[in-house]
C-alpha cells in the first residue's frame, strides 16, 4: 500500500501562502489552476485497488487514477458510477487496461465522498526545467469543518539534489509528520461504515490452541456468518458475480464445518441449521452456475472458428435471459423471512452461553483439529493413490470433494499451526485441487452443452415430422447454433482429456516423503503409506 | 519499434526537431520512452531545458549499467525520460575506440534499458564515424531526414555506401523529406524523383516557423501547438513509421 512517505501534514499554523513564499525563494514556482471538487472514491468491495497502491476517484464523468509513484491516468467522459460499474463500461485505453488487470471481474463501488481543494506547483530551476512537483491539498468530508491539509511530493528522476533541498525546506516549515494521501478517503469510508481492507474473501481467523472445540467453532461459524451477511446486499443488488460466489463459499464452508466437526454441538440442535444452509446452497446454485457460463463467454467464443461464433452468441443471449430469471427467483428466496430467520436463529445459537454442546464440546480444539485434518488427509491420500489417466470421472469427482473438505478444515484451523510448514502442506493440495477443478469445470460445461444440443434436436425432429417442412430461417439458425455448440463441446473435450495425463504427476507432489513427514509432525500419528 | 535512431550525415536538416517530437509522440501513445541525446551540441537537451549531471560523461555512457542510468533525468512530460548530452561526447569516438567489440558497444549498454523503456529514440550527431556504426548496429530503424536537394541526395548515397561496406543496415533505413518548401522547384523535382523508392516515406515535414521557434519556447511543437500544421506532420510521420495509416 501507499507508504505515504512523500505525503506530509501541513501544520494548522502554516498558511499555504507562507509556504509558497518560502519555496519561491529557491525555485521558480509555477502554480497550476486551483481545483475544487467533491470526488467519489471508488474501489472494489475487497479493496483491490487499495491493495495495489492505486487511488481512483471520479468527479461526474472524469476519472483519475493515481499510482504509488505519482503517475496519473486521466479519463474524461468515462462512465458514471452511481451504484456500481464494471470494467466493461470503460472505453478502451490506459485507464481501462490498468484497472482491468487489478479489479478483474469485480465491480467498482462508490465508497466515500470527499471534498478536495488544492493546487499543483511546478518547481523549476534556473533553466526553467521542472525539477519537482508538489501538490498542496485539503481533503474534507462534505459538511464537515475539519480538514486534512497535506503536501504531496512528486520527485522527478535525476533531480535528487533538488528533492533533498525541498525536503529540508519543508522540514524547516514544520512539515514533518507523514500522513496517508488517503486520509480523507479513509475518514470518508469510516463515515459510511467501511474501513480499508475490512473485507477479504480469504478465510482468516486466529484461534488459540487452548480454546475448547465449542469456543473455537463458535468463532469459526461466527466468522462465516459475517461473511454471508456482508455479501448479502451485493448479491441481492447484483453488483457483481463475486458477491454471490463469496456468499456461497461461506455457506459451503459452514456446511462443511457442520459435518467435519460432528460432536462439538448437539446434533439435535444443529438439525434445522443443517437443513437451512443446505436450502440456501441449493437456492443459490442455479444463478451461480449460469454466472460461470457467462464468465466463460469470451473464452468460449475465442475457441471457435469465426463462422461458428454467431451461433454461440445466440446461446449466450439465452443464458443471459435464464440468468436474469434465476437471479429474480434467488432474490425472492434470499429476501424471504425464512432466510432471515435462519440467519437470526443461527446467530442466536452461536452467541448463546454456551450453545448446547455434544460429546466433543469441551475437548481442546487442537486435538480435534489434528484428528480432522489427519483423517481427511488419509482419505485424500487413499483415494488419490490410484489416480491416473484412466480413472473414471465419478472417482475424480469424489477425490475433488475429499480435497475440498481437507482444504476447508486446514483453512479453519491454520492459525493453530506453524505458518511455513502449513503453507508447504497446502501448496501441493492447491495444485491437485486446481487440476481437478479445471477438469470438473470442463465436464460441467460439456454436460450443459450436450443437454442443450439434445433438447434442440428434439425440436428439430418434431418439426421435420410435421408436414410441409422446408428449410426456413428458424431451422437454419438452429442448425447454426447446434454446430457452434458441437464445436465448443469438442474444443472443451480436447482441452479436458490431456489434463488426465498430469493427474498422477501432480498428485505425486502430495505424497512425497517430505510431505508425509510434515503431515506426521504437524498432526501426529503415522500416516498410512499410499 | 524499440530503438529509433534519427540520423543524418548533414547537419541542419531538422534531425533534432524530428527526434524530440517523435519521442514525445511515442510517450504520448503510452510507451515509456527514453530520448538519448548523443550529439555533443546538446540541442535536444536544450529543447527540454536539461543539463547533464555534473558527474556524467561519455565514459559513463559506454560503461553502461548504473553509470548510464544515473544520467537519466525525467523531462517535464509524463512517460518521457531523457539522457542529456554531455560536452565530453565530442570524444565519444575516441572512448569507443578503446572498447572491445567497439562497433557494438552502444547497442550493448542500451540493451538492459529495454526492460524499462518501450521505445528508445537516439538523436545522433551528424557524421560518419565509429559512433555512427554503433548507432546503425543498435537501431531497429535508422530514420534519415532529407532536405530535397541534390547535395542531400549525395550524402544519402554516402550513407548507403557506408552501410553496404558494413554489410548490413540498408533495410533499416527510412528516409523522410524534411524542411520541405513546396514553392521551390528543386524540392518538388527531387521529391518526385525519389518518391515511392525503397525506404522513402510519404509523410513529410514542411519548413515552418513553428518548428524553428521550438528553441524559443523550449518545448516540442507537439506539446506547445498540438494542432499546428507542424504537429500534424510529425503525427503523420509517426503513424507511417509505426505502421498506422498515413493521415
Amino acid at each position: 500500500m501507499n507508504s505515504g512517505e512523500d505525503t506530509w501534514i501541513i501544520p494548522e499554523t502554516l498558511a499555504r501562502s507562507a509556504l509558497e513564499a518560502q519555496l519561491a525563494q529557491h525555485f521558480d514556482l509555477e502554480a497550476l489552476p486551483e481545483y475544487t471538487a467533491v470526488v467519489t472514491y471508488v474501489d472494489t468491495f475487497d479493496w483491490r485497488l487499495y491493495q495495489a497502491g492505486l487511488i481512483l476517484h471520479v468527479h461526474q464523468r472524469s476519472w483519475s487514477l493515481y499510482a504509488n509513484d505519482g503517475e496519473l491516468i486521466l479519463l474524461k467522459g468515462g462512465p458514471q458510477c452511481k451504484k456500481a460499474c464494471s470494467i466493461d463500461v470503460f472505453p478502451e485505453g490506459p485507464m481501462r487496461s490498468t484497472l482491468a488487470s487489478v479489479i478483474g471481474i469485480r465491480a467498482l463501488l462508490p465508497l466515500a465522498e470527499v471534498e478536495l481543494q488544492g493546487r499543483q506547483l511546478h518547481l523549476r530551476n534556473g533553466d526553467g526545467k521542472i525539477v519537482l512537483r508538489l501538490v498542496l491539498e485539503e481533503q474534507r468530508l462534505p459538511g464537515e469543518t475539519h480538514s486534512f491539509r497535506m503536501a504531496r511530493v512528486f520527485p522527478l528522476r535525476g533531480y535528487d539534489e533538488e528533492l533533498a533541498a525541498v525536503r529540508t525546506l519543508l522540514q524547516a516549515q514544520g512539515i514533518v509528520e507523514p500522513v496517508s494521501p488517503l486520509a480523507g478517503f479513509e475518514a470518508g469510508c469510516l463515515a459510511t461504515g467501511r474501513k480499508p481492507l475490512d473485507y477479504s474473501s480469504k478465510f482468516t481467523l486466529a484461534l488459540e490452541p487452548q480454546l475448547t472445540a465449542r469456543e473455537a467453532m463458535q468463532r469459526v461459524y461466527g466468522e462465516l456468518l459475517t461473511a454471508m451477511r456482508r455479501n448479502f446486499p451485493g448479491t441481492m443488488a447484483d453488483l457483481d458475480s463475486e458477491f454471490l460466489h463469496d456468499l456461497r463459499v461461506a455457506v459451503r464452508r459452514t456446511r462443511s464445518a457442520l459435518s467435519l466437526t460432528k460432536g462439538v454441538f448437539s446434533v439435535e440442535a444443529l438439525k434445522p441449521f443443517k437443513q437451512g444452509f443446505a436450502e440456501l446452497g441449493h437456492a443459490t446454485g442455479p444463478t451461480r452456475d449460469l454466472d460461470v457460463y457467462l464468465l466463460s463467454e469470451e473464452a468460449s467464443l475465442a475457441r471457435l472458428h469465426p463462422e461458428l461464433r454467431s451461433g454461440l452468441q445466440a446461446y449466450f443471449t439465452d443464458i443471459t435471459r435464464q440468468r436474469r430469471k434465476a437471479q429474480r427467483n434467488m432474490v425472492r428466496f434470499l429476501g424471504s423471512s425464512r432466510v432471515e430467520r435462519l440467519l437470526l436463529d443461527w446467530e442466536r445459537f452461536l452467541t448463546a452461553t454456551p450453545p448446547p454442546g455434544g460429546p466433543l464440546a469441551d475437548k481442546p480444539i487442537i486435538k480435534l483439529a489434528n484428528r480432522i485434518i489427519r483423517k481427511h488427509s488419509q482419505q485424500v491420500l487413499r483415494d488419490g493413490q490410484n489416480l491416473d489417466a484412466n480413472t473414471p470421472d465419478a472417482e475424480i469427482h469424489q477425490l475433488r470433494i475429499d480435497c475440498k473438505k481437507l482444504r476447508y478444515s486446514m483453512e479453519f484451523f491454520s492459525s493453530l499451526y506453524p505458518e511455513d510448514a502449513f503453507a508447504q502442506l497446502v501448496k501441493p493440495l492447491k495444485a491437485v485441487q486446481s487440476i481437478l477443478g479445471d477438469f470438473n469445470d470442463l465436464s460441467v460445461q460439456q454436460e450443459l452443452l450436450a443437454a442443450t444440443i439434445r433438447h434442440q434436436d428434439l425440436h428439430k425432429e418434431a418439426k421435420e415430422t410435421g408436414k410441409g417442412v422446408h428449410r426456413n430461417a428458424l431451422q437454419e439458425a438452429e442448425a447454426e447454433q447446434v454446430a457452434s455448440l458441437g464445436a465448443l463441446m469438442q474444443s472443451l473435450y480436447e482441452q479436458q482429456q490431456p489434463l488426465r495425463q498430469h493427474f498422477a504427476e501432480v498428485f505425486a507432489s502430495m505424497t512425497s516423503d517430505v510431505q508425509l513427514e510434515l503431515l506426521n509432525s504437524l498432526f501426529g500419528k503415522q500416516q498410512r503409506q499410499p | 519499434m524499440s530503438v529509433l535512431a534519427v540520423y543524418s550525415i548533414k547537419g541542419g536538416v531538422g534531425k533534432t526537431a524530428a527526434a524530440v517530437n517523435l519521442a514525445y509522440l511515442a510517450a504520448q501513445e503510452g510507451a515509456k520512452t527514453l530520448l538519448c541525446d548523443l550529439d555533443p551540441q546538446g540541442a535536444a537537451s536544450f529543447y527540454f531545458r536539461m543539463r547533464p549531471h555534473s558527474k556524467y560523461s561519455a565514459k559513463k555512457l559506454l560503461k553502461g549499467g548504473s553509470h548510464l542510468e544515473n544520467g537519466i533525468r525525467a523531462t517535464d512530460y509524463n512517460g518521457l525520460d531523457m539522457l542529456p548530452a554531455d560536452f565530453s561526447y565530442r570524444n565519444l569516438d575516441i572512448v569507443l575506440d578503446e572498447q572491445k567489440k567497439s562497433s557494438q558497444r552502444l547497442g550493448k549498454v542500451l540493451q538492459p534499458l529495454h526492460k524499462e523503456y518501450g521505445c528508445i529514440v537516439l538523436d545522433c550527431p551528424p557524421n560518419l564515424t565509429l559512433l555512427s556504426e554503433n548507432i546503425f548496429f543498435a537501431a531497429d530503424i535508422i530514420l534519415v531526414p532529407m532536405v530535397p536537394t541534390t547535395l542531400s541526395l549525395l550524402s544519402l548515397k554516402q550513407l548507403y555506401t557506408f552501410l553496404d561496406e558494413l554489410g548490413s543496415g540498408r533495410e533499416k533505413v527510412r528516409v523522410f523529406f524534411s524542411m520541405v518548401e513546396r514553392r521551390k522547384k528543386m524540392h518538388q523535382q527531387m521529391m518526385q524523383a525519389m518518391g515511392g523508392k525503397q525506404g522513402v516515406l510519404a509523410a513529410l515535414i514542411p519548413h515552418c516557423a513553428d518548428i524553428e521557434r521550438m528553441g524559443l519556447y523550449w518545448q516540442p511543437v507537439m506539446a506547445e501547438l498540438p494542432s499546428s500544421m507542424a504537429a500534424q506532420a510529425y503525427r503523420a510521420l509517426w503513424q507511417e513509421l509505426t505502421g498506422g495509416d498515413t493521415a
